[in-house]
């Protein structure tokens, strides 16, 4: 608690030729955080091993069929033959049968979209009573094919082209909303015949695909739609090949893909060690306790022909940071993932986050009946979605501090009475607004405060007693001096006002001393930080009203009775259950923003590395 | 109801200190909104930060907010 795991920094160093049990040895262990080495004029950075290509080249492929066949990663209890040779054959093989069903389902699905689009060209001449072969291929004859509006419109066409010329025919069909026409004209007529077409409104249609068909279009449509349902039959039964291709060999895909990954890591540790051209040297840290157990074994293995120093680690190195947390807190260790981990050096405030994260969060939720629906909702998840299983713990203590804060507002999804018994409150949010401003204001300097006391022994710890009392002490300082100020001002003490202005210009000589100008210039953030908890009253109570006007609407329904309760029942469940979505979102993000702008910045410095120790799967 | 011009002007200059904080909240939300799409278009992890840089100015606003209370007591 309040201080990471302690960390010692190891070198370990040895000849080459014992430098893969060492990998070997330390990805099972999985306790050494590598130190990447950086290519300097006395050591090169390692060779990756032999195996490295081939091991990426044979991982590549895995995941190219993993990509085909839409697999998703799973647990799997695939037991593989942990042999690259087997592996690889294996893969070639799936590969091969893989590329012959896709091919041919592409072939399919090719042919099914061709027959198609020629069932379209046929669905449109299926009415004109004709056969396929007749209506083109003529030299002396032009012909058009497309619609016109209507049966007036076709009358209109015949005279016109009558005026002209006989040597015409045309065919026609009804079809939805207009009149499909082939006209045949005397090919000497056909500029003619085009622009009195285009006069007429006339849009032509094209039957790319039906040459080298023959008889009537009526017939060709049936037979074609029989052709289409043999091709579908046959993609489904090609996409059932993909699938049983699939299901077989997900199992070894997956484990492959696993048991390849592992290898690769391993055989391109030595990228990080250095190296010269007969021995290896890797750096890095291991948590302190588990230091005598892993370098026995190290030894154990390599025979004693391998050498290991290690020492504590130093607080200003780059230390990678293994938080230390109580079960309950080690959720909230989450914030510090997604924000920065804390530096080796400092106080790991996830502690103190486990506990005012949820207290915030309910203070401005604080309805009871919110409270208990949100924790259902999230117990629920917690149990349905097992990954998910810590970090729910997060909303869920969030949600019991929500209904606490419930039981103190006196209440119930927005009603302050429930079956007309008024529930009891100590402080009711809708109408002791002034109080809950300042109450609110009253947390934020509480919590601010917490901020500098943390932060007077990080400043202890790194630079000693007199900056942290300069540093952060100034702080408190000021806040007694805008104290005396204001009470002098209201007359609450006798006190002259000037007092106090001596008080606030000697913090900020203190701030000055610790923090330097910096100090000076963000003298008036205090002020803004400590009245930025009223947000804790602004959303509270913006989501007081928003349940009260859901109750009221509902409430006008219920009146009027008959059917209407319905509707009354339903505006109360949407209504709520929007209500309490904002509440949950707006209540968590500004908790948090109140953690990390307010909170943090009075203590916080952050930037260390997270241990990740060689061995454990990073992703 | 009667309300006299000067109680007008209050719920007037009340209503004004939260509309401005309220459109000065929204402005420097959508420039930070902006930049953290973009940044989660290279970098899909960067959401929560996103998210937490992007509330950073509703704070404006309930400045606006407590100053628009204050004023409305001075109605009283």
């Amino acid at each position: 608690m309040l201080r990471p795991y302690q960390m010692s920094s190891v070198i370990i160093t040895g000849p080459k030729n014992l430098q893969e049990l060492v990998i070997k040895q330390l990805y099972s262990l999985k306790v050494l955080h590598i130190a990447e080495h950086a290519k300097s004029e006395l050591a090169d950075i390692g060779a990756p091993l032999e195996s490295a290509n081939k091991l990426s080249e044979i991982l590549v492929k895995v995941r190219a069929l993993i990509f085909a066949l839409g697999i998703k990663k799973y647990e799997t209890s695939f037991e593989i033959k942990k042999d690259l040779l087997s592996i690889e054959s294996a893969t070639d093989k799936l590969n091969a049968s893989l590329n012959k069903s896709l091919e041919e389902l592409k072939n399919l699905e090719a042919s099914i979209s061709r027959n198609e689009s020629l069932k379209q060209e046929f669905a449109i001449l299926k009415d004109i009573k004709m056969p396929i072969e007749s209506l083109l291929g003529y030299k002396s004859i032009a012909n058009f094919t497309g619609y016109i509006k209507d049966e007036t419109r076709l009358a209109e066409l015949k005279e016109e082209l009558l005026k002209i010329t006989s040597n015409f025919a045309i065919l026609n069909a009804r079809a939805k909303n207009k009149v499909f026409i082939v006209l045949f004209i005397d090919a000497k007529s056909k500029e003619i015949a085009s622009s009195l077409l285009n006069k007429l409104g006339f849009l032509p249609v094209s039957f790319p695909n039906i040459a080298g068909y023959n008889g009537l279009a009526a017939d060709n449509l049936q037979k074609i739609d029989e052709e289409i349902t043999i091709l579908n039959k046959n993609k489904e039964e090609a996409r059932k090949e993909l699938n049983k291709l699939k299901e077989e060999y997900k199992g070894f895909l997956v484990a492959a893909d696993e048991f390849l990954s592992e290898q690769l890591e391993k055989a391109e540790a030595p990228l990080k060690f250095a190296a010269t051209s007969s021995s290896f040297l890797i750096k890095g840290w291991i948590p302190t306790e588990d230091l005598r157990k892993s370098i026995d074994r190290l030894n154990k293995v390599a025979k004693h022909k391998i050498f290991v120093y290690f020492e504590p680690a130093i607080k200003n190195g780059k230390v990678p940071v293994k938080l230390k947390n109580p079960k309950y807190a080690r959720p909230f260790e989450f914030f510090m993932d997604i924000y920065t981990m804390p530096s080796y050096k400092e106080i790991d405030p996830t502690f103190f986050v486990a506990i005012t994260f949820p207290l915030l969060f309910g203070f401005m939720l604080g309805d009871f009946g919110y409270g208990l629906t949100s924790l259902i909702i999230f117990w629920a998840l917690k149990k349905k979605i097992p990954k998910a299983n810590e970090f729910m713990n997060i909303p869920i203590f969030a949600s019991l501090a929500a209904i606490l804060f419930g039981l103190l507002f006196g209440e119930f999804f927005g009603y302050e009475e429930v079956f007309g018994s008024h529930l009891p409150h100590v402080l009711s949010r809708a109408e002791d607004i002034n109080e809950l401003m300042y109450l609110a204001v009253a947390v934020g300097i509480v919590h601010i405060n917490l901020g500098f006391i943390i932060g007077f022994f990080n400043e202890f710890n790194s630079h000693g007693l007199k900056t942290a009392v300069y540093a952060k002490g100034g702080w408190i300082v000021l806040e007694a001096g805008v104290l005396f100020i204001a009470l002098s001002a209201l007359n609450i003490i006798s006190l002259p006002v000037y007092a106090g202005i001596i008080v606030v210009l000697f913090s900020l000589f203190m701030l000055y001393k610790g923090e330097g100008v910096r100090g000076l210039v963000e003298f008036p953030s205090i002020f803004s930080n400590t009245l930025s908890y009223a947000r804790l009253m602004a959303i509270g109570l913006s989501s007081v009203v928003l349940a009260v006007i859901v109750n009221e609407s509902a409430a006008e329904f219920f009146h009027q009775g008959n059917f209407l309760i319905l509707v009354g029942v339903l505006i109360l469940i949407v209504g709520h259950a929007v209500n309490l979505m904002l509440g949950i979102l707006g209540g968590s993000l500004h908790s948090l923003r109140l953690h990390y702008v307010e909170f943090f910045t009075k203590f916080f410095h952050g930037g260390a590395k997270k241990y990740s120790p060689f061995g454990v799967n990073s992703s | 109801m009667a309300i006299d011009i000067s109680t007008g002007l209050i719920a007037l200059a009340s209503g004004l200190a939260i509309s401005a904080s309220a459109f000065a909240a929204a402005w420097a939300e959508k420039e930070i909104g902006v930049a953290a799409i973009g940044a989660m278009a290279e970098k899909e992890e960067l959401f929560g930060k996103g998210l937490i840089l992007t509330v950073i100015p509703e704070t404006i606003v309930i400045f606006g907010l407590v100053i628009a209370y204050l004023i409305l007591q001075l109605a009283k």
